[in-house]
């Protein structure tokens, strides 16, 4: 079910990309991965204003007053925070829900990328299996041409400079600084120290691009280059929907933070 | 906070093992290579290679005793007083048969051993899936290598003078065994996945292409002599016998070709996709299929027996003497002994 709703449509359809752009598979990965953050674009739009609403609820007197009055009682407070919820008009599940969904379609798209790397004979038989004859030739398509740049993308990515007895692994660099800073650039600044979901959104701040750096050190370099890829478009969303903070990464920009930030607010008030 | 703290991190850590797993080889990467000397079965399956008496099933020894990131599946190559098998970690081991102790390695390569080494004199050839043929002295020192254009998962087979190499890359290459040079190549229109058969008296090699065909090429010059389309997908080796290439494909069709024009003897349904090279014996011939069974015929096409296993099979049954030494992937058990007509004779545990 998994693998013909999900894994053989993202297999073709990475490998028609990979066919249509001269056989270059890192050219299809950075395209397929644009394809399914536009795919799933009007999720994200939803995920942001459900937080918004969330947040901005955190500032509500009424909320402010339930926390109070039963912080002692979590029955009571969860009855409370409901009622409210309903009173507002606000899903509580509004910002996780798009999450949910477009959980499955990364991890999809992941498997599928793992899958078209095919770097063992059994690996070969099982994509070989997703491939739509009347879509896609294997004859022509398989070995699939898996070198982009400097890098085996079926391999872990070391750039080897002549001199060096080791290989430097650019792109684990890149992919840290892009998470970081796409980690930053969409943290909105609480102004309330005890704000939970602040400090565990810079906790994950902190946490996130170590963790993708250790996964592009040790998995395939096509899929670094995925991280990498996910990361710049989700930037580019973002800044698109005005949803960016460039004072979170440069604060100098934080000088004249009213018109940045109010910018922001007026689009998601709309 | 602490506990969000301890949350967050136990998340990370349960993420990256999920998703470093997916990345890692796992029991499915390949099957068990196995090979024998006749007393002796050795086998290669994910962290060990083992030698296992053909006798009982017995262990003589593993390599490497304790389990580490090494994996093997290739089978290992017994050649004089050495025992070659390469890993997952682009490491070629020259191991002690008698006692699994390791001689030499060869670390020079840049990816996996999925391919057996061929012996040839004293001259090793190791395919590697690096595009590299490394020809190897006895001792494991470089004499020459020969780059083709893509990975190097089969292998060569030679005459003594001529190596002749099937690559990812659609061409079939003929090198000097000496000089490392190369002699003609040709391109065969799709990826090889197995070992190409060589026929040294009549000068023919016989290779299936992920392009659905089956080839017979001339050793003197790489000419094409015939070659033969099929509607479904071949994953196997073509098996050499009496003028005869055994073969099945993955539809579950088995064939009978003549070797000298590609005409088509018999062909019998057997309803299961065929994976690996038929093993022929005096009278019958045993196809290995995917859903894990051995399937019998006599050598006219005839259903003698079939067996099942728990798991898949991807390469034939290894004939030693009387007996059958079957190596099963992605199974509780990876190797097992049956008599020829598929009795279980004995069944490998390796110790703890």
């Amino acid at each position: 079910m998994w693998d013909a709703l999900i894994i053989t449509p993202f297999i073709n359809t990475l490998l028609f990309i990979y066919n249509i752009v001269g056989q270059n598979f890192g050219i299809a990965i950075i395209l397929f991965t644009l394809l399914i953050r536009l795919i799933t674009h009007p999720l994200m739009v939803k995920q942001i204003k459900g937080a918004q609403a969330m947040q901005e609820l955190q500032k509500n007197e009424k909320w402010i007053k339930i926390q109070e009055k039963y912080k002692g009682d979590r029955e009571k407070l969860a009855q409370e925070q409901m009622a409210l919820y309903k009173e507002l008009g606000i899903n509580p599940f509004a910002s996780c829900l798009p999450t949910l969904i477009q959980l499955p379609i990364i991890f999809g798209l992941y498997q599928a990328i793992i899958s078209a790397l095919a770097s063992t004979p059994l690996d070969l038989l099982r994509l070989i299996r997703h491939i739509y004859p009347g879509l896609l030739q294997v004859e022509s398509l398989i070995p699939l041409n898996s070198r982009f740049l400097w890098m085996d993308l079926g391999q872990p990515e070391r750039l080897f400079i002549p001199g060096l007895s080791f290989g430097i692994p650019v792109l684990v660099v890149v992919v840290v600084i892009t998470t970081y800073v796409q980690g930053k650039l969409i943290a909105t600044p609480s102004a309330n120290p005890k704000d939970q979901t602040a400090a565990m959104s810079n906790m994950m701040n902190l946490y996130m691009p170590i963790f993708m750096g250790y996964l592009a050190y040790t998995l395939a370099s096509g899929l670094a280059l995925y991280f990498v890829a996910s990361n710049l478009i989700g930037i580019l969303q973002y800044a698109m929907l005005g949803k960016v903070n460039w004072g979170n990464v440069f604060p100098f920009l934080n000088k004249q933070p009213a018109a940045a930030s109010s910018s922001g607010k007026k689009s998601y008030s709309k | 906070m602490k506990n969000t703290k301890i949350l967050l991190i136990g998340l990370f850590v349960l993420g990256a093992l999920l998703l470093a797993s997916c990345g890692a080889p796992l029991s499915g990467s390949s099957w068990p290579g196995v090979s024998s000397n006749g007393d002796t079965v050795y086998v290669a399956y994910m962290q060990h290679v083992y030698a296992v008496r053909a006798a009982d099933g017995s262990m003589i020894w593993r390599f490497p005793e304790k389990a580490g990131r090494q994996m093997f599946f290739a089978a290992p190559v017994l050649a004089d007083d050495q025992l070659l098998v390469g890993d997952y970690e682009n490491v070629l081991h020259s191991l002690d048969p008698n006692n699994g102790v390791e001689k030499w390695i060869f670390t020079q390569a840049q990816a996996d051993w999925i391919a057996s080494p061929l012996v040839v004199g004293d001259v090793i050839l190791a395919p590697n899936a690096d595009h590299f043929l490394y020809a190897l002295s006895q001792n494991g020192t470089l004499l020459w290598k020969f780059e083709t254009g893509r990975a190097l998962w089969s292998q060569p087979v030679s005459d003594g003078e001529v190596v002749y190499q099937a690559s990812m890359d659609h061409n079939v290459y003929a090198i000097n065994l000496r000089t490392g040079q190369k002699i003609w190549s040709l391109d065969v229109g799709g990826a090889v996945i197995y070992s190409p058969t060589l026929d040294t008296e009549e000068g023919t090699l016989f290779l299936t292409t992920l392009a659905r065909n089956l080839m017979a090429v001339n050793t003197q010059d790489g000419s094409i002599r015939w070659q033969r389309k099929f509607e479904s997908g071949l994953w196997t080796q073509p098996a050499l016998h009496d003028g005869r290439l055994y073969m099945g494909d993955l539809q579950g069709t088995v064939y009978a070709i003549s070797a000298k024009d590609g005409a088509e003897l018999w062909t019998q349904k057997v309803d299961q996709p065929v994976t690996g090279k038929a093993t022929v014996l005096d009278n019958s011939v045993i196809f290995p299929t995917e859903d894990g069974s051995l399937i019998a015929l006599t050598l006219e096409g005839e259903r003698l027996w079939s067996r099942t296993f728990e798991g898949k099979l991807y390469t034939g049954p290894v004939a030693i003497g009387d007996r059958l030494a079957v190596g099963i992937a992605g199974g509780k058990e990876f190797l097992k002994m049956v008599s020829l007509d598929g009795q279980d004779l004995w069944t490998f545990v390796p110790p703890k």
